[in-house]
């Protein structure tokens, strides 16, 4: 599904910043794949060059089947709403925006004809559980909410890839474990490929494969038992 | 792309009626006043122009003015001409003046002594063809207008007189009222005593440095007949001074020197010429200032969304939305504003002004609000609205995706 060859991400600055050094490897359809490593190591930079939010130095990204760093800005766009889906540490929403209509920015952004995007946006937001909770705004849910409709945003145009980084960070551990949970069984009902930053040891349990990062480098690999 | 205007139309709309109404009403506030103090300036000054250019065409030249050729003391078979200009289509009258600088005096006590002495024009006229032609006859403070058949009555304008509320510091007779005597001596020398019959007073200076007899009266003072020093016509449509002035030459008068009321202006053109400067600078300062607001307001809200708009980018929605919806805001806002400003300067500010018009040494002015001053203005603050809103949003929605949402 995911196919990353050789990837270098340097910042420049006067004292240029190898952040990415050459990074290789692949991801299967369905897998669910977290990516591990210090503060610093690279993670967040590798996920952005993933999801089309930067531009790599040098290498190659292979995502469905499709050179992305070859494609346009809008082509990259375009792929994004149509392919991708990311869910960032600090869930951010519009603050004049229900959750529903949070969620159903998007799907209309995407939408061929004009009904569907509603009804994908409510089945996203009850597969999150918070099917009671449409029309409130974000200051009148808690930050698991918050980050759970982000989470519900980020599956609304079905993408073939979810990426996620530390998605639970800012939140206490019960929503966590919960958000969590929540994306495994999404990786399991609905086949997406997921690839998660995790800081926490424990998250081990809700990944299938972890890449440890080290000074831009993979340092190892590892299966887990799940 | 029908789509994302509906989507952009749709954050629009969420913002204003989510969004912090204090800001909403603020913003709106601002244009509306921004709205009326540009109609406002540019309606006054247009209305002092207004007033200035009613006085001299009501008051002191009509239309047109006739005078000698060169070297000529005198229009000759003036009322011969005058049959023939009167019967011009279009044309409303014609007066006919001879104007002879003369010397004032006034004896208030008839002692020889306290003798208030000034040098003035003053104009004959013919009473029944005048008021045809000049207003002056609405504008009697005290004491009658003329008749035809008066010989040793006069009437003066007030800053002669120096009484009835005359404002200049010029040399006047020093408090003349109506019943008083005043003696004349012509520039010819001849002398005659005349009682002030009436005081008037157009509230504009050079109106009011003037004064009148009869033509009969005058004719006897020069010894001379059917003359005249300059003929007045009045026409229907003010503006048309051109056509009619061909139509003079084509009707004999070759020699004689002819003027529309627009070469008079004189001085008074520099004053116009200032009243207009000062409306453009009015005008862009308050343009620029409503750009400044509205920049300022879409500015620091968008500086508020930076990490939300970063997120909606990342998640593929188009910068275009974006941009669109803060310009729709901004559109908002004006169209309110211009609204509700030209709902106030309709309802409230000209009928105020009508009835309570403001007081300049040139007469009454009220507002003169010009229905195309108001499509213009409206159309500006449109555009300015435009631009301050585009600019903002264009920044920060082009803004590198990941330096939006991180703030680096
Ligand atoms: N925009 C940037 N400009 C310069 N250096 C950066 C930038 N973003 C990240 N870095 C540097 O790149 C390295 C990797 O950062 P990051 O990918 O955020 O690490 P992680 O997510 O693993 O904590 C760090 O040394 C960081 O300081
Ligand atoms: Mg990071």
């Amino acid at each position: 599904m995911i196919k990353v060859e050789n990837l270098k991400r340097i910042y420049p600055s006067k004292v240029p910043v190898e952040a990415l050094k050459g990074i290789t490897f692949e991801v299967e359809k369905g897998e669910i794949l977290g990516i591990m490593g210090r503060s610093g190591a690279g993670k967040s930079t590798l996920l952005h060059q993933l999801g089309l939010l930067d531009n790599p130095t040098s290498g190659k990204i292979i995502i469905d089947d499709v050179d992305v760093l070859k494609l346009s800005d809008s082509g990259k766009k375009q792929f994004r709403l149509e392919r991708l889906g990311y869910i960032f540490q600090e869930y951010t929403l519009i603050p004049e925006l229900t959750a529903l209509e949070n969620v159903y920015l998007l799907s209309w952004a995407n939408s061929k004809n004009r009904k569907d995007y509603k009804k994908a946006a409510i089945e996203c937001l009850e597969r999150v559980e918070l099917g009671h909770r449409l029309h409130h705004l974000p200051h009148e849910l808690s930050g698991g909410e918050q980050q759970r409709v982000g989470i519900a945003r980020a599956l609304v145009n079905n993408p073939k890839v979810l990426f996620a980084d530390e998605p639970c960070a800012t939140l206490d551990s019960e929503s966590a474990e919960a958000i969590l949970k929540l994306l495994t069984e999404l990786n399991k009902e609905l086949g997406q490929t997921v690839v998660m930053i995790t800081h926490e040891p424990e998250d081990k349990r809700y990944v299938e494969r972890i890449i440890y990062l080290k000074d831009g480098l993979i340092e190892k690999e590892e299966r887990t038992v799940l | 792309m029908l789509k994302n205007l509906r989507i952009s139309f749709f954050l629009a709309y969420k913002s204003i009626t989510r969004g912090r109404k204090s800001i909403s009403i603020a913003l709106v506030v601002i244009m509306i006043m921004i709205f009326i103090l540009l109609g406002f300036v540019s309606s006054i000054l247009l209305g002092v122009t207004d007033a200035m250019n009613r006085q001299m065409i009501e008051n002191m030249y009509a239309n047109i003015v006739i005078e000698p050729g060169e070297d000529e003391d005198y229009i000759v078979k003036a009322p011969l001409l005058q049959r023939k200009i009167n019967n011009i289509p279009g044309v409303i009258g014609s007066a006919a003046h001879y104007i002879v600088p003369a010397t004032f005096t006034y004896d208030e006590n008839k002692d020889g002594k306290d003798v208030k002495t000034a040098l003035w024009t003053v104009d004959s006229i013919k009473p029944e063809e005048e008021i045809r032609v000049t207003d002056i006859h609405q504008h009697m403070v005290a004491g009658e207008y003329l008749e035809e058949s008066d010989r040793q009555e006069i009437i003066l304008g007030r800053e002669i007189s120096g009484g009835y509320g005359a404002q200049l510091p010029i040399k006047s007779l020093g408090g003349v009222k109506v019943g008083d005597e005043i003696t004349l001596t012509f520039n010819n020398g001849v002398q005659r005593d005349y009682g002030v019959k009436g005081i008037f007073s157009a509230s504009f200076p050079l109106v009011d440095i003037q004064a009148f007899i009869t033509e009969r009266e005058m004719e006897s003072v020069l010894g001379v007949h059917n003359r005249a020093s300059e003929i007045l016509v009045k026409i229907e449509q003010t503006g048309q001074e051109g056509r009619y002035i061909e139509e003079l030459r084509r009707i004999g008068l070759v020699k004689e020197k002819i003027h529309p009321w627009t070469d008079y202006i004189g001085m008074l053109s520099s004053v116009i010429d200032s009243l207009g400067k000062v409306r453009l600078m009015i005008a862009g300062f308050c343009l620029v200032v409503a750009a400044l607001v509205i920049y300022v307001i879409i500015f620091i809200d968008i500086t508020h969304k930076r990490k939300q708009i970063g997120i909606l980018k990342a998640l593929g929605l188009g910068k275009g939305i974006i941009i669109n919806s803060y310009i729709l805001q901004a559109l908002f806002y004006a169209i309110l504003g211009i609204g509700l400003g030209l709902a106030a300067i309709h309802f409230l500010l000209i009928p105020y002004f009508a009835s309570h018009p403001l007081v300049f040494p040139l007469g009454f002015v009220s507002l003169v609000m010009t229905k195309n001053l108001l499509i213009f203005n409206s159309l500006v603050l449109f555009v300015v609205a435009l631009i301050a809103g585009f600019i903002p949003s264009w920044q920060t929605a082009r803004e590198n995706i990941l330096k939006a949402i991180w703030g680096r």
